[in-house]
């Protein structure tokens, strides 16, 4: 097993709530690794620790990245390294160009990277393409990021920036909440898109429903900031006959 | 972009790329994006004779002929010029000076940017194009 990253004993509090008691979790690099368990478990503050967010203070453990420890990192950093974080409930940016703030994140990238930037042309045009898979409006191009998005175009805006962004860990941290069914379906087209036998997901999710459009190698279920089991995907049907409180612990 | 497209096929893609945008002010936006690419002259190069008379901000064009192709190389001050010039010299810069001289600068035109420019600018516009055409008709003289 090819691991791209590994979660060592973190331990995270949001305030003075302590939410990750040692967890503990190996990605194995191109899998699509589903993160399930009941309200509170500590699913989107394990989502937040990866990506270093200004909510969660780490008080022990490591994360490492490629083999590198990144719980030193700003997020920016993180971020151009390849980890990706699509937001439960993305932020509402007035005045910040939804196009301009692509470019500017995606040209940051790609300098990381050695690249060439990006001038607004090359950029609409790939921009143009992923819209259209989405099922995006181009007005979308000059709107202000997420303001005034439904629930269902933020959702989809956040994975035309994975699509934009190329990043190698995708989080995405309950992607199908607030969608409709055609939206689903739209979404995880693009993220099935984006699998490519290298890139590593780790789908947060409550319900399995997403779960039968991005088919997970494996199944870790977290609850009172511990993983307490990790299986393959036959134990979402499990789940959802029994529930959490049927799962015995590794 | 490449230089073994004609200038119509050059014309053609800025036309692509301004279509695009959505709105006049992107359009210009890109205008000044292309600025970005935008390279400087020499000092000693900047000189009454490569000084664009009419230019809305200080620009200067080099113009010189070799082997038929016409070789242009210029320097603007501000974000404007340098967009312009850059697509501009996109255009004109190292063609056969048949090819120039052949050329309908009412094509300019098709890019659909040319009537958002304010008169100065249009003017500024002119004045390039001028300068260009002169260095293209002593090119072809000197055969």
């Amino acid at each position: 097993m090819s691991t791209v990253m590994k979660i060592e004993n973190i331990e995270a509090k949001i305030g003075e709530k302590k939410i990750l008691k040692g967890l503990n979790l190996e990605l194995e690099a191109g899998k699509v690794h589903a993160i399930m368990g009941p309200n509170g478990a500590g699913k989107s503050t394990l989502s937040k620790t990866i990506v270093g967010h200004y909510d969660v203070e780490v008080t022990g453990g490591d994360i490492t990245y490629k083999g590198k420890s990144i719980i030193d990192m700003d997020p920016e950093e993180r971020a151009l390294e390849g980890i990706f974080l699509s937001f439960q409930h993305p932020v509402e940016i007035p005045g910040v160009n939804n196009a301009y703030f692509l470019r500017t994140a995606l040209n940051a990238k790609r300098k990381h990277e050695g690249k060439e930037e990006l001038n607004a042309a090359e950029f609409l045009r790939l921009m143009k393409g992923h819209l259209e898979m989405l099922g995006m409006k181009s007005d979308m191009i000059s709107r202000s990021l997420n303001e005034g998005f439904s629930g269902g175009e933020k959702k989809r805006n956040e994975i035309l920036q994975m699509l934009i962004l190329e990043p190698e860990v995708i989080i995405l941290d309950e992607i199908d909440s607030g969608l409709d069914i055609d939206a689903l379906r739209q979404v995880s087209e693009g993220i099935n898109k984006m699998k490519d036998g290298k890139r590593t997901f780790l789908v947060i999710t409550h319900y399995s429903r997403i779960l039968d459009y991005i088919e997970p190698d494996y199944i870790h279920v977290l609850k009172d900031g511990e993983v307490i089991k990790t299986a393959g995907p036959e134990l979402v049907p499990y789940l959802e006959e029994h529930g959490y409180d049927g799962i015995k612990e590794d | 972009m490449s230089r073994q497209d004609t200038m119509l096929a050059t014309v053609e893609r800025f036309k692509e790329d301004f279509d695009l945008f959505p709105t006049a002010n992107d359009k210009l936006e890109y205008i000044f994006d292309l600025g970005k690419r935008h390279t400087t002259l020499p000092d000693e190069e900047k000189t009454e004779e490569t000084y664009v008379v009419g230019c809305a901000s200080d620009a200067w064009l080099v113009g010189e002929c070799k082997d038929g192709i016409l070789l242009l190389r210029g320097e603007g001050t501000s974000e404007m010029a340098k967009g312009m010039l850059t697509l501009l010299l996109d255009i004109f810069a190292n063609r056969p000076v048949e090819e120039v001289l052949n050329f309908d600068p009412a094509k300019l035109h098709d890019m659909g940017v040319v009537e958002l420019l304010s008169p100065v600018r249009q003017q500024s516009l002119e004045a390039f194009l001028k300068m260009v055409y002169g260095y293209a008709h002593k090119c072809k003289e000197q055969g």
